[in-house]
């Protein structure tokens, strides 16, 4: 009897053992290994529109990238308690940023996420993936990645170029910052790269030719080559059965529109899986935002006056407590578009860039096309100078509350002037302090 | 799992019954002044057949033919052996005896005699506590035991507490101890998904207070190891009440009614006092006197200052709370059976409306006996916690207190329509109040079967079931009046389910050989936690009398699923010497799903030694010395909890999706590499006791090294990562605990005991690559060097009496104050904490005084740094008084408050030292009075004991903390303590109640 009661006990026992390896594996279901990733037509896609996601983050366009553009310039005014984003206002932005830092990250998973597609896809045999497919979500990784390199060249200079995925912790860290210039070059090669794999489509929510000669249009405008940023602003005005002006200023946001004849390039958001959180900073509290940003007094001024801003003055409203408010961004749930490229952009490219190259004719002909949508008479302006300042001022409130004020004052080197601080070493971003401390490999910017 | 059941139906084959002929023997137990004793236990020697005596210290027990011994016993008085020729009515006295040598104490895997411990261990009578208006027990233990700091962070009743053993071993891996109750390791994670500004719900206090029996704290590596995974940060092990054997039905009623009410709170400048500090600050910034704001209205101002009103929002949000508590319990027990079951219904407000705490609960305790041999036995507690909850702590949107505590005193809840609106970016308090709709319903089920067999005569085996299942149901809704509803209605529903369930073997063995004993424990475990959850969205509803999401025009959902598994093993061997020498090994492995594949498995030693110097002979005439024990141990034990279930897997994941169309994307990198967090502790510890055991002292010195501490390690950027899971930490904790207990009197009618308790804890961050920062702004730094929850602030020097600007420490000299001149300045670990308790009885009366203290701790006032801006925030924040009376005026004004300017920023930058406080206090914890009323009277209405009580918690606090309450801490996450902002304080409360037992 007693031998069967020690049996037993023991066969409990090392039927336990037996037992507990397998009991130890558990694997996720909201997730998947990566050990394989992207192996058919299907994944392949699904890993693209992942690039689209990551680019649609908050702290890239949806809300952080954009607001180091608009913040940086004099439309805006902050009227919360957190100084980081007074920082951008007043020019004296800390390497501890926040935004910055978040940005920062954010680009770099976007690059990531195109390296993953850009290595894994070619690799993939489904015979459902034709060619012509496989080449356009490549161009499609290639453009998004080449948007990422010119985000970051324009934003902090040089910056490390990655273009291999990262598959473990040791992959692309300690990698030191190259120069703004080659920076700018990857953002071009990858614009290279991109332009013959995609079709000659209009696509206003992913990226086509179209897509990146508009891209190359702004590309050769901060790169100062004004005949190839001419050239390629009017491929895309030229395309006037897709691309137009739509009028007045409020047709291409207002009453829900998304996708319209002036949009080159905007980002799409569904509003219930994905979300553009972009309106909580701008609506007041009595539409369930913040107002943490609010237009400036000086902006609201300009926009309001019918000889300045036009039909443009639609971009701001008051609340229930008499303030004014930006109302670029104002779908709830946030679904509102981020703008990336639109047309108006190339009027004004190509107008600056015909003013370089002293055609002021053809530039005021441009600027003014812009000025006549937003229901203002044809610039005064007559000198060169005199019209460069005037599409500078044309862009201020074109593009009021999109990314573009702080890098168009930056590149024509007058943020100084036109912003009133002393520091040009503040014309780049500080790079994350955090990511100066965990890798050594990284330089800080001058003046920081 | 099939070989599980395989398992269990093992043992059913094992289990032998058997009959015999029985004789019975009944009698009545006294004490020396013929007080008739309950609850003495007698045992028939030679064998584990045991009743307990009844209210008027009688008992029945049967005996076998060849049963001839009764052991009676009772903590606090001397065993007494009687042979049994053939008595059968039998009057037995028990002498007084050491009361705390003979405490059963339970610890891992069983019960030792407190006089035999060779680890550190704390019991606490919950008793004395119980009262305390908190939803769980774990916060109503503050103060009672040394080395345990346990913080309230928030007057919100049933909210999660701080609760810290001997310090905090890791950054990114739970510090909270392994809660047992009842043998199942139960979650003790919050499973709140709803936004209340940071703040997280107790799963505590889901445990109803007034079932638990016990509750005992092991501290040291001698008492933790036997749970090596989760050793590290404590245990608390709960016995819940359980009936005992041939003990007539006793029926147990307590009913208690109170109040509440708030303790002092923010004093704020008024309309007019705000209105003049903008003026000045507006004049002082250089600007024209005659375009200030606050100018008459004929100028285009607001009208001038001592025209302004003063709103008074706080008398608004703040209200005197009910609380209600109901227990009714029957416990009892037959021959073979033995029960409790237990009802309670506890209702708390919150001194802040809405919020509300209720918790039903219902618990039956079952053990039958099969035979001699065997035993098998349920615990069974259901209960169902309702909360009406609120964001109270940081946040805008829906933020109570920023509505009633931030918005500026002199703004009209009205606008010019007189429609009620919302100010400086909060809501509306009215409406607030009024449409607040955030519940949460927590359905608890913790159950344990056990059946326990004698294999042989020392040879004991047990295995047990236990259960801990938590459905956790949140819905919101929040209307059109409010900032999170604007403009059309928000409504989410959360229903999560987290299922705990473990299987434990043991098999222990134990015997004397003369002068040795010896005694060996065996044993495994399998566990299982399971996570669930669903989660809603809708938004877009037609109007505010549409509240569920069926009637929203947009409705989104997510799932989520989580796993995690453990299996353990371990042994015990222990050996005594004469009951003077006591030495023990133990060894657990545990293997936990979380970790890479080829370091699940980790191995927690512990070793421990104990000397019962009194027991030498050169001991014995030393009268005044009644026990003297001397006791070193050495441990490792571990910790994975807090980190993510697959934290050690390389995982892609969907949901990356674009223009609807489904997308994926990396979501982590693998560490296969990652492992256990282990702790090595070291603990020597003395007890003593003196005069026949009037006077108990018990010390412990402990050194604590955390290694491989789990990290969420930053990856750069260039990565495309964040962050990913490693073993990168180490942290140290060293200190001391020091318990004193005496008994002043001891007289029939009157007697006095006094405990007090202190220790001291020094905790260290011994290594770590790069500092992190947490918090709001960034306040709280964790630095290598420093110990954890360091404030990382601007010090502020003094206001310059010429200018009226601050002056701060420019730490690297270069001239300007920026990131660089922030440093460490204190941290939230107090020098020394704990507890001083006295029980006095008078007669029929009975008093209990219990004060808690803390000394040395920082808590930083986040409040005051919005409230104190000088005028700077305007319309934006609040004003407080201080700022408005001791502000900086005039060159020679000698003050700490800079004068309001907005060309000085500086003057109330983010992060000053101003802020920080001291946040020592001294709690008059609970004070009740209690009378008992007499038996002759009670006993003819058929009461055997009636007693009545008044009680109070709070009532004082002695601090020089300028907020209501030095405990606020806006966050439960364990990495931002100590940071009060637009948090409710604890309150003060009275409550009348009668406890009747028939």
């Amino acid at each position: 009897m007693k031998q069967v009661r020690y049996t037993f006990t023991l066969s409990v026992f090392t039927l336990l053992l037996a037992s507990c390896s397998k009991f130890l594996d558990v694997d996720p279901k909201e997730s998947v290994s990566d050990a394989q990733t992207i192996f058919d037509k299907t994944s392949a896609e699904e890993a693209v529109n992942g690039i689209y996601s990551a680019l649609s983050s908050g702290d890239y366009y949806g809300t952080g990238f954009q607001s180091i553009g608009y913040l940086s310039g004099d439309n805006v005014q902050w009227t919360g308690s957190q100084s980081q984003i007074q920082e951008f206002i007043n020019h004296n932005v800390r390497a501890e940023n926040a935004t910055i830092s978040g940005a920062w990250s954010a680009i770099y998973r976007t690059i990531n996420r195109a390296n993953q597609v850009l290595t894994k896809v070619p690799e993939v045999t489904d015979p459902q993936l034709t060619p012509a497919l496989k080449d356009q979500l490549l161009g499609e990784a290639y453009f998004i990645r080449a948007l990422a390199y010119f985000d970051l060249a324009r934003t902090w200079g040089g910056a490390p170029l990655i273009t291999s995925p990262t598959s473990s912790v040791t992959d692309n860290v300690g990698i030191p910052r190259s120069t703004q210039a080659q920076t700018y070059a990857q953002a071009l090669s990858d614009l290279e790269a991109a332009e013959p794999l995609l079709p000659a489509t209009t696509n206003r929510y992913r990226a086509t030719k179209k897509t990146v000669w508009a891209l190359k249009a702004r590309y050769y405008l901060y790169n100062r080559d004004w005949p190839k940023a001419e050239e390629y602003a009017t491929r895309i005005i030229e395309d006037n059965a897709n691309y137009k002006l739509v009028a007045p200023y409020s047709a291409f946001f207002a009453d829900n529109a998304r996708g319209t004849e002036e949009s080159v390039f905007e980002i799409f958001y569904n509003g219930t899986t994905e979300i553009n959180n972009h309106r909580n900073q701008w609506q007041p509290q009595i539409n369930g935002g913040t107002r943490q940003w609010a237009p400036s007094n000086a902006f609201v001024e300009l926009v309001n006056d019918p000889q300045i801003g036009g039909n443009r003055n639609v971009l701001v409203a008051k609340d229930n407590q008499n303030r004014w408010y930006g109302n670029l961004y104002y779908r709830s749930p946030g679904s509102d578009p981020s703008y990336v490229i639109r047309v108006a952009e190339l009027y004004l490219i190509r107008a600056e860039a015909r003013a370089q190259n002293n055609d002021l004719s053809g530039a005021l002909a441009d600027l003014d096309a812009v000025r006549a949508r937003a229901g203002l008479s044809a610039s005064t302006a007559v000198t060169k100078e005199e019209i460069l300042l005037a599409i500078e001022n044309e862009r201020r409130l074109e593009f009021a509350f999109e990314p573009h004020r702080w890098f168009d004052l930056v590149r024509t080197g007058r943020a100084t002037t036109v912003l009133n601080f002393t520091d040009e070493r503040k014309y780049l971003m500080p790079l994350p302090a955090q990511q100066l401390l965990i890798d050594p490999a990284l330089t800080q910017n001058e003046g920081y | 799992m099939k070989k599980l059941l395989i398992s269990l139906a093992a043992l059913f084959v094992l289990v032998v019954a058997k009959t015999q002929d029985l004789r019975t023997v009944s009698g009545t137990v006294r004490d020396a002044a013929d007080q008739p004793l309950a609850g003495v236990s007698i045992l028939v020697k030679g064998s584990d057949k045991g009743v307990v005596s009844d209210q008027e210290g009688k008992f029945t027990i049967s005996l076998g033919p060849r049963e001839r011994a009764l052991q009676f016993s009772l903590v606090g008085y001397q065993s007494q052996d009687i042979t049994i020729i053939n008595q059968t009515i039998l009057d037995i006295v028990l002498q007084p005896g050491n009361r705390q040598l003979d405490e059963v104490v339970v610890v891992g895997y069983g019960t030792q005699k407190r006089k035999n411990l060779v680890g550190s261990v704390s019991k606490i009578d919950p008793s004395e506590t119980k009262s305390i208006p908190a939803g769980s027990f774990d916060a109503q233990l503050q103060g009672k035991a040394a080395g345990v700091q346990i913080s309230s962070n928030t007057g919100v009743p049933g909210e999660a507490v701080n609760v810290r053993l001997r310090g905090a071993t890791s950054i990114n891996a739970d510090n909270a101890p392994l809660y047992v109750v009842d043998g199942v390791f139960i979650n003790s994670s919050s499973l709140q998904t709803v936004n209340t500004g940071g703040k997280a719900t107790s799963p505590i206090a889901d445990i109803n207070p007034a079932d638990i029996e016990t509750i005992e704290i092991l501290k040291d590596a001698e008492a933790t190891a036997l749970y090596g995974s989760r050793g590290a940060n404590g245990v608390v092990i709960v016995t819940t009440k359980r009936g005992n054997y041939n003990q007539k039905p006793t029926v147990n009623l307590n009913v208690s009614q109170g109040f509440a009410w708030a303790p002092p709170l923010w004093e704020l400048a008024t309309g007019p006092q705000h209105a003049e500090l903008v003026n000045e600050w507006w004049v002082n910034t250089g600007n024209s006197f005659e375009t200030r704001p606050f100018r008459p209205v004929s100028e285009g101002g607001r009208g001038l200052p001592e025209e302004q009103q003063t709103y008074d929002r706080l008398s608004e949000a703040f209200r005197t709370a009910r609380l209600a508590n109901y227990d009714v319990s029957l416990t009892g027990g037959t021959k073979g059976t033995r029960y409790y079951v237990g009802g309670g219904f506890n209702q708390q407000e919150s001194i802040l409306k809405p919020i509300t705490f209720n918790r039903a609960s219902f618990k039956i305790n079952l053990d039958q006996r099969i035979s001699d041999h065997v035993q098998i036995g349920v615990s069974n507690s259901i209960a169902r916690t309702f909360r009406n909850q609120a964001r109270a702590g940081d946040g805008p949107a829906g933020g109570l207190l920023q509505a009633a505590l931030h918005t500026p005193t002199y703004l009209s809840p009205y606008n010019e329509d007189g429609v009620l609106v919302g100010r400086a970016g909060f809501d509306n308090l009215t409406l607030l109040l009024e449409h607040y709709n955030v519940k949460a319903v927590s359905l608890r089920y913790i159950g344990n079967l056990y059946l326990e067999a004698e294999i042989l005569p020392d040879l004991k085996f047990r295995s047990s079931w236990g259960v801990d299942y938590n459905n956790y149901d949140e819905s919101e809704y929040w209307n059109s009046y409010l900032i999170s509803g604007s403009p059309s209605g928000l409504a989410t529903s959360s229903v999560a389910q987290n299922v705990n369930w473990l299987n434990e073997q043991t098999l222990t063995w134990r015997k004397r050989f003369g002068a040795h004993t010896l005694g060996v424990l065996v044993g495994n475990t399998l566990q299982s936690n399971e996570y669930d959850r669903t989660y809603l969205e809708g938004r877009g509803f037609a109007n505010n009398s549409f509240t569920k999401i069926s009637s929203a025009t947009t409705i989104t959902g997510t799932e989520n699923w989580s796993k995690n598994t453990l299996a353990s093993f371990f042994g015990k061997i222990d050996y005594g010497f004469r009951d003077r020498y006591l030495v023990d090994f133990s060894l657990r492995a545990d293997g936990s799903s979380k970790f890479g594949a080829n370091k699940k498995w980790g191995y927690f030693p512990s070793v421990g030694a104990a000397w019962r110097v009194k027991q030498e002979d050169f001991m014995q005439h030393v009268d005044i010395v009644s026990d003297l024990k001397l006791r070193v141990s050495y441990g490792v034990t571990g910790n994975q909890n807090g980190i993510g279930d697959f934290a050690s897997q390389g995982l892609w994941s969907g949901g990356a999706s674009y223009q609807g169309n489904a997308g994926i994307s990396p979501q982590q990198l693998a560490n296969g590499d990652l492992r256990w967090e282990k702790t090595e502790q070291f603990n020597i510890g003395t007890d003593l006791s003196l005069w026949q055991g009037r006077v108990n002292v018990e010390f412990n010195y402990y050194r604590k090294y955390t290694r491989d501490g789990l990290l969420e390690l930053a990856l750069p950027a260039t990565s495309g990562f964040g962050t990913y899971w490693s073993n990168a930490a180490e942290i140290s904790n060293r200190g001391f605990e020091l318990s004193v207990t005496t008994e002043n009197f001891s007289k029939r009618d009157f007697t006095w005991i006094t405990s007090f308790n202190i220790a001291r804890n020094v905790n260290r961050i011994e290594k770590l690559a790069t500092p992190l920062q947490y918090g709001s702004r960034n306040l709280i730094l964790q630095k290598e060097g420093y110990p954890l929850y360091s404030f990382w602030l601007y010090k502020e020097l003094y206001v310059d009496p010429q200018t009226g600007n601050t002056v701060y420490e420019d730490v690297n000299k270069d001239g300007t104050i920026n990131a660089d001149d922030r440093q460490i300045i204190g941290s939230v670990w107090p020098k020394f904490f704990g507890g001083i308790s006295n029980q006095l009885t008078y007669k029929n009366f009975d008093l209990g005084i219990f004060f808690s203290f803390q000394y040395g701790n920082y808590t930083y006032n986040h409040n005051r740094f919005f409230g104190e801006a000088g005028g700077a925030r305007d319309a934006a924040r609040v004003i407080f008084a201080h700022n408005y009376h001791n502000r900086w005026q005039k060159p020679g004004d000698i003050t700490d408050v800079p004068r309001p300017d907005g060309v000085n920023v500086n003057n109330y930058r983010d992060g000053g030292s101003r802020w920080l406080e001291d946040g020592s206090f001294l709690r008059l914890r609970s004070l009740t009075l209690g009378y008992t009323v007499p038996r002759g009277f009670t006993s003819l209405i058929g009461i055997q004991t009636a007693r009545l009580y008044v009680t109070g918690s709070n009532l004082i606090t002695l601090t020089s903390y300028s907020g209501p309450d030095p405990e606020s801490s806006a966050n439960s996450s364990q990495n931002q303590p100590g940071i009060d902002l637009g948090t409710p304080p604890q309150p003060l409360n009275v409550q009348f109640g009668i406890n009747i037992t028939l």
